[in-house]
């Protein structure tokens, strides 16, 4: 494996191994997104690259022939990128080499990953971080076909297993408890802080079994506004949470953060504001947002999403089947795309049209460059980059089709081959 | 006849109880109607013993000790059916018919010959006054039994070990606003009975209070469901209100035997 020419790396950090101090420093907005990807794709560490960002994880994913090399150059890239010194976030990052990294892809695409596993977002998510990459032209024949298997592999996923399900299933016990709690929820108020996925999916869903006011907060007040406007909600500012709490029948916490934002005394005092009329609260965050010690006060029901999952957690043994369905799932596309990529490797009709290729274009940026001395370091990187996304584009059919016939046995391979070899002139001196 | 009726009405309460414990172990729903439909044919049944002794004895049977408790227990059956129609809580069958089978055995094992009346109790006011009296403990009964419920349920969703057959309890809230609502009939009920005792006694002894055990601990029942209702009123719910409604309950049922077996007056069994 070392040897090869073609490589995949990924580097990344997500919910597990960074604190969301260090994510939202790093995460990309969108107007980051482009310069970053221009820089991260030089045609020659980097050939074929792809950053995902949500909230809960950066991915670099990155088509190399020298991981090494690569690495390096990401880990330079976000620090410079982002602004954040190297020491904040290298030690929450991890990396994925080869085989590996298309797995984390994998994984992370179809939500085995996430921190609520099954919920459905992340696919929309990779398939936008996908269509930014690819309208630049970051992309080449690998990572294309890798992302494409990555859907097919979601999809896969959440219809072969049943891992999609839990997601769903979290939110409605939580409606379930509450519908254990109250008679009507037409006259209940929900108050969901925290703009989180979870969060979001949960007051949905207590919405569409009729409760009747829902409360948003959150810090970033635009992200509020956002979801109360989805949910036909009110926004209430962040730093008066505490005001309008003996409000809410039901709390959902879906805050990133560490530390309590609600504690007994608090609450203790909002209910006696209440006439001690029982209150619910949800707690989606990870780490929890509400002191567990608030279960301990009368009238107040306090479950976090580890109760949540033991409650809908009627069968074990069926839901590590269903693991165990969805990881031999990926670890039987992740072989079948490595094959793919290995036989892309060793086909030496392949490896001659890309040095053809290569050695065309580098041949011509350095003439037209030659002409143009005075240009901007940048206009060069873009004449770079322009022209291996040219030489990208058109070597994918031709690939497409020496792959395609490769598969189909001996005689029409070799036609193919032989075919490809003539039209390109591979055999006839540069 | 009475024997028969009575033997009809327990093993009726028996299947009752089964049906109404049955969702909590089984997954698979029985019909809704069966549990209640059984606990109403006890109740005809157990209506019907009382009915018969009463017609024979020419009084209603209401004067020996499992007397009285057989004609509560038929009156919690009633109470509890009527509950069921206004609110979604079949659940409560599950803690009333048990306590039927307990009650309606026992009068069914100590039943002895009926004795008869002292001329000076022969009036219209003591089926009034019994039955409001008694009525009111029943309902206090019912308010009794959703407590118990309520507590349940509390405890599951606290623990959060909730089985999936717990999850289908009545909610908290149906639970805690029964039991307010069941604890005012009571007292009003509770009330009726001792101001229809009171007046009774004024013409049978011609004093409206006499200090004997049994009105003064129906005066201190009184005083207890009264305090309840005033806290409840105040905002106490929930667990603290379920704990007292049950402590209540038990007092009254306590005070109830402790009079009949231990300190008999004038009221009730030896008519003095």
């Amino acid at each position: 494996m070392d040897s090869r020419t073609t490589n995949l790396l990924l580097m990344g950090l997500n919910h597990r191994s960074a604190p969301v101090e260090v994510r939202e420093r790093l995460a990309f907005d969108e107007d980051a997104l482009e310069p970053a990807l221009r820089r991260l794709v030089d045609h020659m560490v980097v050939r074929e690259g792809a950053i995902v960002s949500t909230c809960n994880r950066v991915e670099i994913l990155a088509c190399t022939p020298d991981p090494q090399a690569a690495g390096e150059k990401i880990t330079t890239l976000l620090a410079e990128a982002r602004h954040v010194a190297r020491p904040l976030f290298e030690p929450h990052l991890y990396t994925r080499v080869g085989k590996e990294a298309v797995s984390h892809l994998f994984r992370v695409t179809s939500s085995l990953d996430s921190m609520v596993v099954g919920e459905p977002q992340i696919l929309g998510q990779v398939k936008d971080a996908y269509a930014v990459s690819s309208t630049l032209g970051a992309l080449g024949v690998i990572l294309h076909r890798c992302f494409h298997k990555s859907f097919s592999v979601a999809k896969r996923v959440r219809s072969e297993t049943r891992i999609a399900a839990k997601a769903v299933s979290i939110s409605s016990a939580a409606v379930d408890l509450a519908r254990s709690i109250f008679d009507h929820l037409d006259d209940k108020t929900a108050m969901v802080i925290g703009a989180g996925e979870m969060g979001e999916q949960t007051v949905k869903h207590l919405q569409s079994n009729g409760i009747g006011t829902v409360l948003v907060t959150n810090r970033t007040f635009a992200r509020a506004v956002e979801l109360a406007r989805q949910c036909n909600g009110t926004v209430v500012p962040f730093d008066q949470l505490h005001r309008h709490l003996h409000l809410a029948d039901v709390v959902v916490g879906s805050v990133g953060m560490n530390g309590y934002l609600l504690v007994p005394a608090v609450v203790d005092e909002v209910l006696r504001e209440r006439k001690r009329r029982p209150m619910f609260f949800i707690d989606l965050g990870v780490p929890r947002n509400f002191d567990p010690r608030l279960n301990d006060i009368e009238n107040v029901f306090l479950y976090d999403i580890d109760d949540l999952e033991k409650v809908i957690e009627d069968n074990k043994d069926e839901r590590e089947r269903e693991a165990i369905k969805a990881e031999s799932i990926i670890a039987e596309e992740v072989e079948s795309f490595w094959a793919w990529l290995s036989s892309m490797e060793v086909t030496p009709t392949i490896i001659a049209l890309r040095d053809r290729a290569e050695t065309i274009r580098q041949k011509e940026v350095e003439k037209a460059l030659a002409s143009m001395k005075d240009l901007p370091p940048q206009a060069r990187q873009a004449v770079e980059a322009m022209s291996a996304a040219l030489m990208n584009k058109l070597l994918h059919p031709p690939i497409a089709y020496l792959k395609a016939s490769g598969r189909h046995g001996a005689g029409p391979e070799a036609e193919g081959v032989s075919t490809v070899r003539r039209i390109f002139g591979l055999d006839e001196d540069a | 006849m009475e024997i028969v009726f009575l033997q009809l009405a327990i093993v009726f309460y028996l299947l009752s109880t089964g049906a109404f414990f049955w969702p909590l172990m089984s997954p698979r729903p029985l019909a809704r109607s069966l549990a209640p439909g059984l606990l109403c044919g006890a109740f005809v049944a157990h209506a019907g013993a009382i009915a018969v002794r009463s017609l024979s004895a020419g009084h209603i049977a209401v004067v020996e000790s499992y007397e009285a408790v057989s004609f509560f227990g038929c009156l919690l059956a009633g109470v509890c059916l009527l509950v069921q129609l206004r609110a979604p809580v079949a659940i409560l069958g599950a803690v009333v018919s048990p306590l039927c089978v307990v009650m309606a055995t026992g009068a069914f094992v100590f039943s002895t010959q009926s004795r008869d009346l002292p001329p000076s109790l022969h009036s219209v006011w003591l089926p009034i006054h019994v039955t409001l009296a008694f009525l009111g403990n029943a309902v206090f009964g019912v308010a009794f039994s959703a407590s118990l419920v309520y507590l349940l349920q509390e405890r599951q969703l606290k623990s959060k070990k909730g089985r999936l057959s717990f999850r289908r309890l009545p909610s908290l809230e149906t639970l805690d606003a029964l039991n307010y609502r069941v604890l005012a009939w009571g007292f009003a009920l509770l009330t009726l009975g001792i101001l229809t005792g009171a007046v009774w006694a004024e013409y049978v002894w011609g004093t409206f209070w006499v200090w004997e055990p049994r009105p003064t601990l129906s005066l201190v029942t009184w005083v207890m469901y009264a305090l309840l209702l005033h806290y409840r009123t105040a905002g106490w719910r929930g667990r603290r209100a379920a704990a007292l409604t049950i402590a209540c309950f038990i007092v009254l049922v306590g005070s109830f035997l402790g009079v009949k077996l231990i300190f008999p007056g004038r009221h009730g069994g030896a008519f003095g």
